[in-house]
């Protein structure tokens, strides 16, 4: 391409002014953009380059004149102090800018359609300027980078992999030729191509099974034969074709936008199709045979209802887009954690970003509008330094971890909530599909000033449907639908977004405010399924609704009725407005400059009823929408797996060290610091213990707490658990160490243990037996054993579940080759704290504390962290005792350090979980700087064939490690008294771990050398 | 005596309006927030208060430049209330996201015309990235800055991507040096007081590598102070980063100096 262009160039009728920017060059004023460009490529692909530079580029497609333009440069685009910027002409033929052409330069920039958020704050900075060119004009932005002193050999298209995903973007290269020659790259503004208008189409159904079965495949429906059935079988109804012939609707068939209405309301990803399945279940352990009749209600739903008779703070539980707890008379909170994986494995950083902005507005809908405070993200990763074939399709697992957090980073910073928790679980398994939880802590007052309360939706027929926010467009047209079906190379782009906070903080502000003034009578989302999905959940609460499609303000014209209803489009909330209320409502917008927009109205006809101004496009009676969806029949077998079991080399105290300090490296165990860093973990100013804690800030805290009433000294304790590994033993094991790490992380801090509530959140491979996956039955026996585990525990912790969130389909075939995720929970916790000044940190804090080792060590090394390592330093298996929970025995003992907590006896709290006590006892000394002398020889007392590797590594349940100031040590172990509470030994002033076992020196390590290791491997530049 | 009135700005992505507004009430004053479009509308007027804040966040996401539109739409949308506002002798505070509206506005350093001509900048950390993290900041005792009297030492949280004080003219650093603009710095807190120097601290002393570690600026005038860091979010002694190591008796946290400062100046005027 040619950059010599005459600028403004004409784009049809109206002019293309482009603006370029990039940083002067003044001493101590680095070109800090470029210089992030150069460690990554350095970082992810051994590249060292000489010098990278970026510009910035801002394409306006606007009737503005050059004089306009130019001082839109320094008015606008570019910072007068620190910048250059152009509206005539490139930088790059500008030799006072660059005085020597790049060797090669790439251009970046988005393909039509897809969001460009730095385009749109540019225009309204454009509008700021020029008031006169509202609603007349585009921006679009670019990135020009530029490369001097390449390796030789280098190939410009390598580079420009790097730089783009040509999913979402395009990219212009100019080579060393072309530099050499002046022509730059130079893309021109992505203009959407028009969308064609389709009339509502009719689908015939009165067609074969393989007809069927075709139709859902094609159109990405994602509906089995037997829903197709049961789709066929309501329009063959007589009375539901005269209801439909007197609408003017086709009588004997569904129309197209009914047909998508459908799917995404029955999709596995909105519906739950798997958890809601009648299962055979047979166990070849124990002989059983039986049949369980709905996961969700049997295993997750009953305990909950059987808790919430027994206390009085479950205000909802499971039907509202997250769940809530009374916290205190005034206020009460909510939690929902979602996940993000088919976006995120398209594109990294758009599908995290999605996610996040997304889960926030699972919280903006919960009752009548709660404010998000807090966000947690727990990320599962192929290993960043995974060496192995890639198949072609996937990026690599740095690529997306890098991805990812950009996403979120971007996505909860710009949005004002802060990451107050977290965690990173990698393994070669998540190389196909990443699993990216995000999770939203709200709050809202328990009663409005009307005295409604907010926990509760009250629409009444008539009042009126906006839908506030963005606007439509044909991004996200099959999200639901998508992700509930394996990932392949044909899976489609449109299925991924780019999120857009500030679109979306606006709305939340303006959102809150309208709330307050009582003007809001029901809210929801609108995401999977899009307002099909949003008005047609809420029309169940009246018993109907109608929506006009025509009026739904729309990124581009000429789309179809049925993409209309079913784009899942972000940043939008629907809402019910009573009547009297809109003009109030409607001003509200205008001040924070929000669309909002009447699309229509809730009724109590019975129906669901799209129409396109006058032409009728839906009309779908409410019973059917909601409960026509047939239960699946499943089949699911447990047979033990079996693995090569867990060996272990012969070593001294020095090789045990070096097995410590080995294990610290390991990505999963690694401080993850130089990455939560760039995450606001403090903004609202309510964070008291924080990720990092210890005199240097960078020790890792266990559950996050919060005090979100300025000034108050209640609190709310955030934690997560996580250990996907066990699934490869027992997924029973897995699911019991989920809660019970998400516990002892709240027990560390000092929850209040009469009221927590849990959140579960399972990423599955596909467990429906299928050619694709004949071992079906297996993977749902582990659901089942997984499910039963919450049940058991939570029960036991009296720990109800509140809300959660399945996805079934982790699965990646790519040319012929399946990936599939290990089974995985993550269990999240939302709790309180009675008093944050009491809260503990987990950092030893003075040389001479006692340290004490609580909850019972078991040889329990199957499937632990040290056992993966030893595997792939290529000795032996994972196979072995893999932990087991005493749910009773635990819960008494975490009552009682609770309650020492409470009473000031403790100085430190920190949960034995990855790589077992010997990575806990490092990581409380990395806190304090001080050493630990311990002795393991008392742990023998709890199971005599415990071993040194057992005692060190085994990852038993329910055990932390604490310290006591030595004044307190008599008042805590008569606290502790009738628990398992062992004296291992004390905090030492220096740099030393040694651990012995009575007389015998079993490890010794360097403190400065563990911490090393353990700051060195994830360490790279974020 | 009734209390100083805050405007705390709010909207277009500033997000931390309800503890700014949580300091000032803790220091005494009744803080409104005040979305900038209320004030453009007229619903609202500066007029009626002692103290403008422009708090944390991330108007407009960032992009152009942290604090550019937001900065404009003050500076043309405005104008005249924000300077009449100035040159009336009451307070301005800008933080963090509020600090680079105002340096991008050329309300900070700013002159005694009010004339908001840029002359400063806040460029891109040198580690290329947002971060969270703690930090020493140590005030100028010859400042006339009224919100920093009497403090010496003060440990912050910082929390952004774009917060390297730089500008095109060395020279004007030297004569802001002089009138005692240049008032919050970073250090390292092991030294003595005072301890702020000109030579740039190595990271993470100094967060963002900024030019003469400056963490904040005022006006010549000492009213309009601006500061990267989040002083609001050491309001109570449990936000600190360090307190569960500390013997503390638990109450104010250290921030708050900064906040009674601008309170008790404006009452004391009133």
């Amino acid at each position: 391409m040619d950059g010599r262009q005459p600028i403004p160039y004409m784009s049809g009728s109206v002019a293309v002014h482009s603006i370029e920017v990039t940083t002067r060059d003044l001493e101590g004023l680095p070109d800090a953009r470029g210089d992030s460009v150069r460690s990554m490529l350095s970082a992810d692909f051994g590249l060292d380059v000489g010098a990278v530079r970026v510009s910035l580029g801002y394409l306006v497609k606007a009737e503005m004149n050059q004089e306009e333009a130019a001082r839109s440069v320094y008015d606008l685009f570019a910072d007068p102090v620190i910048e250059h910027g152009s509206s005539q002409g490139r930088l790059l033929d500008a030799s006072e800018v660059f005085p020597s052409p790049p060797e090669v330069a790439i251009q970046v920039g988005f393909k039509p359609g897809v969001t460009d958020n730095a385009g749109q704050a540019g225009l309204d900075g454009l509008t700021t300027l020029f008031p006169h060119l509202e609603g007349r004009a585009q921006v679009a932005t670019t990135q020009t980078y530029m490369f001097w002193d390449l390796p030789e050999g280098t190939d410009p298209s390598d580079l420009a992999s790097a730089l783009h995903n040509p999913m979402i973007e395009r990219c212009a290269i100019a080579g060393e030729d072309d530099c050499g020659a002046a022509r730059w790259p130079s893309l021109e503004f992505p203009d959407r191509p028009p969308a064609v208008f389709a009339e509502p189409a009719v689908v015939d159904l009165e067609v074969s099974d393989e007809e069927l079965e075709e139709i859902s495949e094609t159109g990405l429906l994602a509906l089995n034969l037997n829903e197709m059935h049961a789709i066929q079988a309501h329009y063959r109804d007589s009375g539901v074709r005269e209801a439909r012939e007197s609408l003017g609707l086709p009588a004997a068939a569904p129309t197209d936008a009914e047909l998508e209405c459908l799917a995404q309301t029955w999709s596995e990803h909105c519906s739950h199709k798997i958890f809601a399945a009648r299962i055979n279940h047979k166990d070849n352990e124990t002989g059983e045979s039986s049949t369980i009749d709905s996961l969700f209600k049997t295993h997750i739903m009953s305990p909950t209802l059987d808790i919430q008779k027994q206390v009085d703070w479950l205000l909802s539980v499971f039907h509202d887009n997250s769940g809530v707890i009374a916290w205190n008379d005034d206020w009460s909170l909510c939690m929902k954690a979602e996940t993000h994986n088919s976006p995120s494995a398209l594109d990294p950083f758009g599908g995290a970003i999605t996610g996040i902005v997304g889960v926030n507005r699972d919280i903006l809908g919960t009752g009548l509008g709660a404010r998000p405070i807090a966000n947690t993200d727990v990320f599962c990763f192929g290993p960043p330094d995974y060496a192995g074939d890639l198949p072609a399709g996937l990026f690599h697992p740095s690529r997306v971890f890098r991805g990812v957090h950009a996403g979120v980073r971007a996505g909860g910073n710009e949005s004002g909530i802060p990451t107050v928790n977290g965690a990173m679980v990698f393994d070669e398994r998540y190389i196909g599909k990443p699993l990216v939880y995000c999770g939203t802590v709200g709050i809202m007052p328990r009663r409005l000033a009307d005295g409604r309360e907010s926990h509760d939706k009250t629409p009444e027929p008539g009042d009126v449907i906006y839908m506030v926010g963005g606007k439509v467009g044909s991004d996200g047209i099959h999200g639901a639908t998508f992700s509930s079906l394996e990932l392949t190379e044909e899976s489609p782009s449109s299925a991924v977004q780019i999120g857009d906070p500030i679109t979306q903080k606006k709305m939340i502000d303006m959102i809150i405010e309208a709330r307050d003034e009582g003007l809001i009578q029901v809210i929801t989302d609108n995401g999977a399924g899009g307002l099909s999905s949003s008005v047609g959940e809420m029309a169940e609460l009246t018993n109907g609704a109608e929506i006009d499609l025509s009026v739904v303000p729309l990124k581009q014209p000429g789309l179809s009725p049925w993409e209309i209803l079913v784009s899942e489009s972000q940043e939008r909330m629907t809402v019910g407005v009573r009547p009297k209320d809109c003009e109030a409502f409607e001003a509200l917008a205008e001040l924070h400059e929000v669309e909002a927009t009447v699309i229509g109205s809730f009724s109590d006809s019975g129906a669901f009823v799209v129409r396109f101004d006058n032409t009728p496009v839906a009309h779908i009676p409410i019973s059917f929408l909601h409960d026509g969806c047939p239960q699946l029949q499943l089949e699911s077998e447990w047979t033990p797996p079996e693995n090569e079991p867990f060996s272990s080399p012969n070593t001294d105290a020095a090789g045990m060290g070096d097995v410590l300090r080995r294990l610290m490296a390991r990505p999963n165990v690694a401080s993850k610091e130089a990455w939560v860093r760039s995450y606001d973990h403090e903004v609202i100013a309510q964070s008291v213990i924080k990720p990092f804690c210890g005199v240097d800030h960078d020790a890792p805290g266990d559950a996050a707490v919060i005090a979100p009433l300025h000034a108050g000294t209640q609190g709310a304790v955030i934690s997560n658990g996580i250990a996907p590994r066990y699934s490869d033993i027992d997924a029973y094991s897995m699911a019991a160490a989920c809660v019970d790490e998400a516990l002892r992380n709240a027990v560390c801090v000092g929850v209040d243990l009469d009221m927590i509530a849990g959140l579960d959140n399972f990423c599955w491979p596909d467990p429906v037996e299928s050619k694709k996956t004949p071992d079906g039955r297996y993977k749902l026996a582990q659901l089942v054993r997984a499910n039963r585990a919450i049940d058991e525990v939570c029960r036991a912790y009296r720990l109800p579940c509140i809300s959660g969130k399945d996805s079934m389909k982790n699965d990646v075939t790519m040319h012929g080759e399946k990936i599939s995720v290990p089974p995985t929970i993550l269990f999240s916790l939302i709790g309180n704290h009675k008093d944050v000044r009491m809260a503990v940190s987990s950092d030893f804090k003075h040389p001479g504390d006692h340290i004490y080792l609580l909850g019972e060590t078991h040889q329990e090394l199957g499937a632990s962290e040290l056992a993966y390592m030893f595997r792939d330093e290529c000795s032996g298996g994972i196979g072995g005792e893999v932990p087991r929970i005493n749910p009773e025995r635990n819960l008494t003992m975490y009552r009682a350090l609770t309650s020492a907590m409470s009473e000031g006896l403790v100085s430190s709290a920190h949960d034995c979980s990855d790589g077992g006590l010997a990575v806990a006892l490092a990581e409380c000394c990395f806190g304090s700087g001080t050493g630990a002398s311990v002795d393991i020889s008392p742990l023998e007392s709890d199971c005599n064939h415990l071993d040194e590797w057992g005692a060190l590594f085994g990852e038993s349940m329910g055990r932390i490690l604490v310290s006591v100031a030595p004044e307190h040590s008599n008042s805590f172990v008569a606290a502790m008294e009738g628990n398992s509470c062992c004296r291992m030994g004390s905090v030492e002033d220096n740099d030393k771990i040694m651990v012995n076992y009575g007389e015998n020196e079993v490890l010794q390590a360097s403190i400065g050398e563990l911490k090393k290791a353990w700051q060195g491997s994830l360490g790279g530049d974020a | 005596m009734s209390k100083p009135k805050v405007a705390v700005i709010s909207g277009f992505g500033i997000n931390c309006e309800l503890e700014t507004m949580a300091a000032f009430e803790m220091a005494g004053a009744s803080a409104d927030r005040v979305h900038v479009n209320r004030l453009v509308n007229g619903e609202s007027n500066l007029e009626d208060y002692q103290i403008m804040a422009v708090p944390g966040g991330f108007s407009f996401g960032d992009h152009l430049g942290s604090g550019r539109l937001m900065g404009n739409r003050l500076r043309f949308g405005l104008r005249e209330q924000v300077t009449e506002f100035v040159k009336a002798g009451k307070l301005v505070i800008g933080i963090c996201n509020g600090f680079q509206v105002l340096v991008k506005m050329g309300l900070l350093p700013g002159d005694a015309e009010v004339s908001l001509t840029q002359t400063a900048s806040l460029a891109l950390n040198d580690s290329g990235h947002y971060e969270n993290r703690w930090a020493t900041l140590e005030f100028d005792p010859d400042s006339p800055c009224i919100w920093t009297r009497g403090i010496s030492r003060m440990r912050v949280p910082v929390r952004h991507g774009e917060g390297k004080f730089v500008t095109d003219d060395r020279t004007l650093l030297d004569r802001w040096a002089e009138t005692g603009q240049l008032v919050a710095r970073y250090v390292d807190p092991s030294t003595e007081y005072p301890g702020a120097s000109d030579e740039v601290l190595p990271y993470p002393v100094s967060p963002n590598q900024s030019w003469r570690n400056i963490a904040g600026v005022c006006d010549p005038s000492g009213l309009v102070f601006g500061l990267m860091p989040h002083p609001e979010a050491n309001h109570s002694t449990w936000l600190g980063a360090t307190w569960t190591r500390e013997d503390t008796e638990h109450g104010e946290g250290e921030g708050m100096a900064i906040f009674h400062n601008a309170v008790e100046y404006a009452a004391s005027r009133m």
